[in-house]
């Protein structure tokens, strides 16, 4: 059993440094600490905590790691990120980097993203383009002013909700009011209508519209007379003659009209004065009472002449005269009636 | 300040420089110290005892192995267990792997080795020296024309400090294990997927400092165990003490250099 111990502790320390290269191996190819690589540079205004060592994303993808993290000018940051070889076709020059997270609270990464054909591949010790990527700072930042307008908000909420639980204003009345919200129905009702209405006027506006657009195409046909008149000339003149003779027409008319409100101005003015015989009979009282008793006279003496007449025509002498004439008429009469 | 000398029937008295447990301290660090220098010298001066270095690794390492795996796969499992609902608080379960790697190859793998190392390799050591210097066998091997100091010293602290490196990566070896069983068993996690995870937060700075752990540890193990041997006195009175303040300033010492290392080597990135 002595002899074999210097077999078995070489067995166990083989094992042990077995142990100690399978695990440098298996980090080394996680850290991709034994694939060949070259040197991108970017320049943060600020990290957020990158440390060395932090791995380098692109397209989700870890292609590196951060080698260095330097101050560069006043306060920016220059970081060194060692990229592996394969990546390297992938990577144009108009791509950018940002500085990203392993979720929301987890170390912190270089993304490399964007870039495209459009620009030739990056190469060694080249500059990317950086994007400020909002901080966890920043997003609650943010998300403390929407708490705060979230309090504000339901602040309000309670507050309109309390006037309208208590009645007041318009939707309080209208939650609490069961005739308002009656009246309300009949106006959406009405107004129902109205657009029914509307409707319904659109329709037939819809329909003028048909007809008009029909007369315009009556009017457009050659045969049609108001298409004739705007295209025939001849007849155009003769309306524009006619018209002309109208409106010489219409200031003749003017004229006599002006004469005739002369000769009336004339004859009002010569009415009103009481020397011309017209206007005393219009204007003087005591001429029109005489002209009332004479009329009078003149109706009382027409009928003492009518009933000298009827004493006439029954004088024995006149008789025969009459009763012939009448006979005339009678058989005139019936002639009439047999033709 | 002033006591008599050891020989009662003196009458001079010795003078201590400040009184006699602290003038007794410094000389047992000055004696620790003269105890450390000799071996380094007898370390690069030849015979070398290979054969004797041989055993003691097979007593110290091949030997302790058991015992630290057991201990170290139990401390994975539990370590995990118990880190499970404080992450799970924080829907942060798929963090377990990487959780437990850091604690067990960075802290744990090391310092649990070496306390068990440090009660079973520090106690033997402290015991059997301590009885081979009070039944009088090193003076004799001296009297034999063998070096009993290379013989014996050399060849245990050589070999402690070598075998504790083993030692801690069979021991963080098992602890991963017992955690990816325990991961797997609860989270379905896949062996490939578990040692991603787990390999994720490790640097190789992290494996490195483990090992330098384990090489201080080794070699403060070796020296306290053969320096409290190999300075024991009293009888069989002498070689129990030897062997407990082996255990006790050993890991006392661990601790000590734990704290050192880790201030020291997290300034280095």
């Amino acid at each position: 059993m002595k002899n074999n111990r210097p077999v078995i502790v070489g067995i166990f320390i083989v094992l042990g440094l077995a142990i100690l290269i399978t695990t440098i191996f298996t980090l080394g190819g996680q850290k991709k600490a034994f694939v060949k690589s070259f040197a991108l540079n970017t320049i943060f205004n600020d990290v957020s905590g990158l440390v060395v060592g932090a791995n380098v994303l692109f397209s989700g993808v870890k292609i590196g790691t951060v080698k260095k993290i330097e101050f560069y000018g006043d306060s920016q940051v220059k970081v060194s990120m060692s990229i592996e070889n394969d990546a390297e076709s992938h990577i144009h020059k108009n791509a950018f980097a940002k500085i990203g997270s392993d979720g929301l609270i987890g170390n912190k990464t270089v993304v490399i993203y964007g870039g495209n054909k459009t620009q030739p591949q990056v190469v060694k010790n080249d500059f990317l383009k950086i994007e400020n990527e909002l901080s966890t700072e920043d997003m609650l930042a943010t998300l403390q002013q929407n708490n705060k307008n979230l309090v504000d908000i339901t602040t309000s909420f309670k507050s309109i909700s309390k006037k309208i639980d208590a009645g007041d204003g318009i939707l309080g009345k209208l939650v609490n009011d069961p005739g308002l919200g009656t009246k309300l129905a009949n106006t959406i009702t009405n107004l129902q209508s109205t657009v029914d209405n509307f409707k319904s006027a659109s329709l037939s506006g819809k329909t003028v519209m048909g007809d008009f657009e029909r007369l315009s195409g009556n009017f457009k046909n050659p045969t049609n007379s108001i298409n004739r008149i705007a295209n025939d000339s001849i007849a155009y003149n003769k309306i524009v003659g006619t018209v002309t003779q109208l409106q010489n027409a219409s200031a003749s008319l003017n004229k006599f009209t002006v004469n005739l409100r002369s000769v009336s101005e004339r004859l009002n003015e010569k009415l009103n004065k009481k020397d011309a015989p017209l206007g005393l009979m219009l204007n003087d009282s005591a001429t029109a009472n005489s002209l009332k008793s004479m009329i009078k006279n003149l109706q009382s003496s027409s009928s003492k002449l009518n009933d000298d007449l009827e004493a006439v025509q029954h004088n024995f002498l006149l008789k025969g005269f009459f009763k012939k004439r009448a006979k005339e008429q009678e058989k005139a009469k019936e002639t009439i009636i047999q033709q | 300040m002033e006591t008599t000398s050891k020989n009662p029937n003196s009458t001079t008295k010795k003078k201590y420089l400040i009184s006699k447990s602290i003038d007794s301290f410094f000389e047992d660090l000055y004696e620790l110290y003269t105890f450390i220098i000799r071996f380094f010298k007898e370390s690069f001066s030849a015979p070398v005892e290979w054969k004797e270095i041989v055993n003691q690794c097979y007593a110290i390492g091949y030997k302790t192995l058991l015992l630290v795996s057991v201990t170290g796969f139990i401390t994975g499992t539990v370590f995990t267990k118990q880190s499970r609902p404080s992450l799970s608080a924080f829907g942060a379960a798929s963090w377990l792997p990487s959780l437990v790697s850091i604690a067990i190859i960075k802290t744990m793998a090391p310092l649990i080795t070496a306390l068990i190392a440090a009660g079973k390799v520090g106690s033997n050591i402290g015991a059997e020296l301590g009885s081979m210097k009070v039944t009088e066998q090193i003076d004799a091997m001296e009297v034999s024309a063998t070096n009993p100091f290379k013989f014996l010293v050399v060849s245990r602290i050589l070999a402690s400090t070598f075998m504790m490196p083993v030692l801690v990566l069979y021991t963080g070896l098992v602890g991963m294990m017992g955690a990816y069983l325990n991961v797997h068993a609860n989270e379905a996690t896949s062996f490939i997927s578990f040692f991603i995870s787990a390999f994720k937060t490790i640097e190789f700075k992290d494996i490195f400092t483990s090992l330098f752990k384990a090489i201080c540890y080794g070699f403060t193990i070796g020296v306290a165990g053969c320096y409290q041997g190999y300075n024991a006195e009293n009888g069989t009175q002498g070689v129990g003490r030897a062997a407990n303040l082996a255990v006790v300033f050993s890991m006392f010492l661990i601790f000590v250099e734990e704290l050192l290392i880790v201030q020291v080597l997290n300034n280095f990135k």
